[in-house]
């Protein structure tokens, strides 16, 4: 019991980190139509834009972490307007922008190691005293890193209900000739889109490197593929649905290090969306009409 | 609620972007894995014509990243002074750099690129255990000189004609590290291991090691070198409440899982043996710049180490040229560090080695001169010892007999082009240098690595 209590904790924990980077891949995803394969590449260069605040500007990790969120915005926006767009004007194949974003990914993550080197780095950061809670442990830092993924889940959920940016983008997500039609700026709106999700990039590739303790270019190079195993499972653009998703991968990879075998986490993730496809390819969130 | 609300009514769109996203997942997961060794290929110095290249075929990406860079600072150091007393036969050498991203599947096809690309080679250098198996046949089908860091076992009872190894068997290695564990008295190990075949291939000669010691095995970790955490295992480790851990995890995962470790156990660090591996500049560094800091580091932290002959007379010159190859290798942050790594040490001394049987034999061909690497190491009667390059050249010219001591001392070949002399126990110091504590480990071969360590 004790064993499934702390790989709980864990679950969670991952789960937290992991949910802030599914729900901005999503939205990105639901409104702009692009399947951004270089967000794991985005949050990992915001990561390091931090470590530089943190180390060589001798920000706190903290305050540093704004630096890492603006770079993952900025980044984001101009990768859409400089590459992606020019790409969708040509009215070339969706897959096409698949493989453009692999190429970008590929360039972002190389290009970084080329600069950094194959070295590994940690912020100037305490992680804080451990608390522990019904067999679980949690760190200071954990527990912020959780209350912050709480506080974007409830943002986001916010933004979409409440306000009219989100409902914009919840109409360009659906059908954006018609939103257009309607009067929404789309263009417009899929910049903003590009500029809230890279945010959530910037922001999960920091508290990811956080989590981790110690990180390298390279280190988000397979996170791509948990981020694809949340969203399937949630439902492709449905931000609750990634919310649930990112929890339920993230739990479920590290129970079943606890009680399989620790290699086996990339596999119980894939295991999970190979079974979900399988049996409802809609997703937790989805509808069966549209599959 | 969600973005697609309406697009359930608009079904095409949302499926057109489920089929593509379905395509792009798979695309996705097939890059994650193909894409990193298509980008590993072979780069590094631009050779010049007419000269020697030695090859450093070792990691310098991906999880075993930080054992290259101490290959290629050797290779620098020892070829400055090599080509400062004039080259090999009138030939100048470079380095190259061939990355294999420390996984055979990267390594096979960076090293046909290399003989693609380099006509002059003369040396190979590096070939890690996670390497070595699949690259060092295709180095003896061309006949090139290998001196390889590797101690797989297969090494130890098959002849290769071109492969030569200053560096033990792991099945040494791990008795070393029982030996260290042995004397501080600790009854109860941990093993946390990489699931890369260079660390996993500690793990059984070091159970076996661990049985005959009469210690007892509570933890058996193999880590995921591409997982980015190790809560989990750090977990079942404190768990287990081992007197201390023996480990070999490269990269980022050694130092996450000494953090996590060091968090679950309630900020106290689990005393920790590493192999001679981690005898690192950039271990040592990312570990102390973390939660466990370096005083409790130092103070908890032991690693086997083959003996360096810090007061022998082939040191000085040595740290000079290692010493000043500073800020020409990327991805070192001490080179002071270097100084007692294994590999650094011993490829510098096979370099050395190789470079004098080449000048001997006349001829850069391995076919040719590998014979008279091991008559310079086992030296003989009448022969004069030397301890650098330029010393063995003047000896050779004037047509004596020479005998090559090292920075790692006196080699003497077995039957399987091994040679090893014994272990020491090392602890880092606080600028991550490292410091004999314990002598005479696991002085074995591999009939005495049978014995009761």
């Amino acid at each position: 019991m004790s064993v499934f209590l702390s790989s709980l904790g864990f679950g969670i924990i991952s789960a937290a980190v992991l949910a802030i980077a599914t729900v901005g891949f999503t939205m990105q995803f639901a409104v702009t139509n692009v399947l951004n394969l270089a967000y794991g590449s985005v949050m990992i260069n915001s990561a390091f834009v931090t470590y530089f605040l943190n180390i060589h500007g001798h920000l706190n990790a903290w305050v540093a972490l704004i630096g890492g969120v603006a770079t993952g915005s900025v980044a984001s926006y101009l990768l859409n307007r400089f590459v992606y767009t020019p790409f969708q004007r040509r009215n070339l194949a969706p897959i096409t922008i698949v493989i453009v974003a692999l190429g970008v990914d590929l360039c972002g993550t190389f290009g970084l190691q080329a600069i950094v080197g194959g070295s590994y780095f940690t912020y100037r950061q305490s992680q804080g005293r451990e608390w522990h809670f019904l067999g679980m442990y949690f760190s200071t830092l954990q527990l912020t890193i959780i209350a912050i993924a709480l506080g974007v889940m409830i943002a986001v959920a916010w933004l979409l209900r409440y306000t009219r940016l989100g409902k914009a983008m919840r109409a360009t997500s659906a059908n954006p000739n018609l939103a257009r039609n309607s009067g929404v700026r789309t263009q417009s709106v899929i910049s903003t889109t590009w500029l809230i999700s890279g945010a959530l990039a910037g922001l999960a590739g920091t508290v990811f490197a956080m989590n981790t303790g110690v990180f390298e270019a390279t280190s988000a190079q397979l996170y791509i593929v948990l981020l694809l195993a949340a969203m399937f499972l949630g439902g492709p653009g449905e931000p609750y649905g990634a919310m649930l998703g990112a929890a339920t991968i993230g739990i479920a990879t590290e129970l079943s290090a606890a009680f399989i075998n620790p290699q086996y986490k990339m596999v119980i993730a894939f295991v999970i969306l190979l079974g979900m496809l399988t049996f409802r390819p809609y997703g937790l969130f989805g509808s069966e009409r549209t599959a | 609620m969600g973005f697609t609300d309406r697009a359930r009514r608009d079904g095409p769109v949302a499926r057109g972007k489920r089929r593509l996203a379905l395509v792009a997942s798979v695309l996705a997961l097939t890059t994650s894995v193909v894409a990193l060794p298509a980008m590993g290929g072979s780069a590094g110095a631009t050779s010049f014509k007419g000269s020697i290249t030695i090859a450093t075929v070792a990691p310098f990406t991906g999880a075993d990243a930080a054992l290259g860079p101490k290959y290629q600072a050797a290779c620098l150091g020892a070829t400055q002074a090599i080509n400062a007393s004039g080259g090999i036969l009138g030939q100048k050498v470079n380095c190259k750099v061939v990355d294999t991203r420390g996984d055979p599947a990267d390594a096979v096809p960076a090293v046909r690129q290399m003989y693609a690309t380099t006509s002059n080679l003369a040396l190979v250098i590096g070939c890690t255990s996670d390497e070595a198996a699949t690259v060092v046949p295709i180095f003896g089908a061309h006949k090139t000189v290998s001196f390889c860091m590797t101690g797989q076992s297969e090494f130890d009872a098959v002849h290769f004609p071109y492969f030569f190894r200053l560096v033990p068997p792991d099945a040494s290695d791990s008795v070393a590290m029982t030996q260290i564990a042995k004397r501080h008295g600790y009854k109860k190990i941990a093993l946390a291991f990489g699931n890369d075949a260079g660390s996993q291939t500690f793990v059984q000669p070091a159970l076996a090691a661990i049985k005959r010691a009469g210690m007892t095995v509570v933890s058996n970790q193999t880590l995921d070198m591409s997982a980015t955490t190790f809560q989990t295992e750090a977990q079942a480790i404190v768990s287990a409440h081992p007197d201390a851990i023996m480990m070999e995890a490269l990269g980022a995962a050694g130092v996450a899982l000494l953090s996590e470790i060091y968090q679950l156990n309630g900020n106290k660090m689990i005393p920790t043996i590493g192999t001679s591996a981690m005898i690192d500049p950039v271990f040592f560094s990312g570990v102390t710049s973390g939660p466990i800091g370096v005083q409790n580091f130092i103070s908890n932290f032991d690693a086997d180490n083959p003996t360096v002959a810090v007061g022998g007379p082939a040191y000085p010159l040595y740290k000079k040229l290692i010493l000043a190859q500073q800020g020409k290798v990327p991805g070192v942050p001490s080179f002071q560090g270097l100084l007692s790594a294994n590999g650094t040490v011993h490829l510098y001394d096979g370099i050395n080695l190789a470079a004098l049987a080449m000048v001997m034999s006349g001829s850069t061909q391995g076919s040719k001169y590998k014979a008279d690497i091991l008559k310079i190491a086992a030296g003989g009667p009448g022969a004069i010892t030397v301890s650098s390059y330029a010393q063995g050249l003047k000896a050779l010219k004037a047509g004596k007999k020479i005998h090559y001591i090292g920075v790692g001392g006196s080699y003497k070949f077995d039957a399987f082009q091994t040679a090893f002399g014994p272990f020491e126990d090392d602890q880092y110091t606080a600028n991550g240098t490292t410091v004999m504590v314990g002598s005479s480990l696991g002085y074995c071969n591999l009939t005495l690595c049978q014995a009761k360590p």
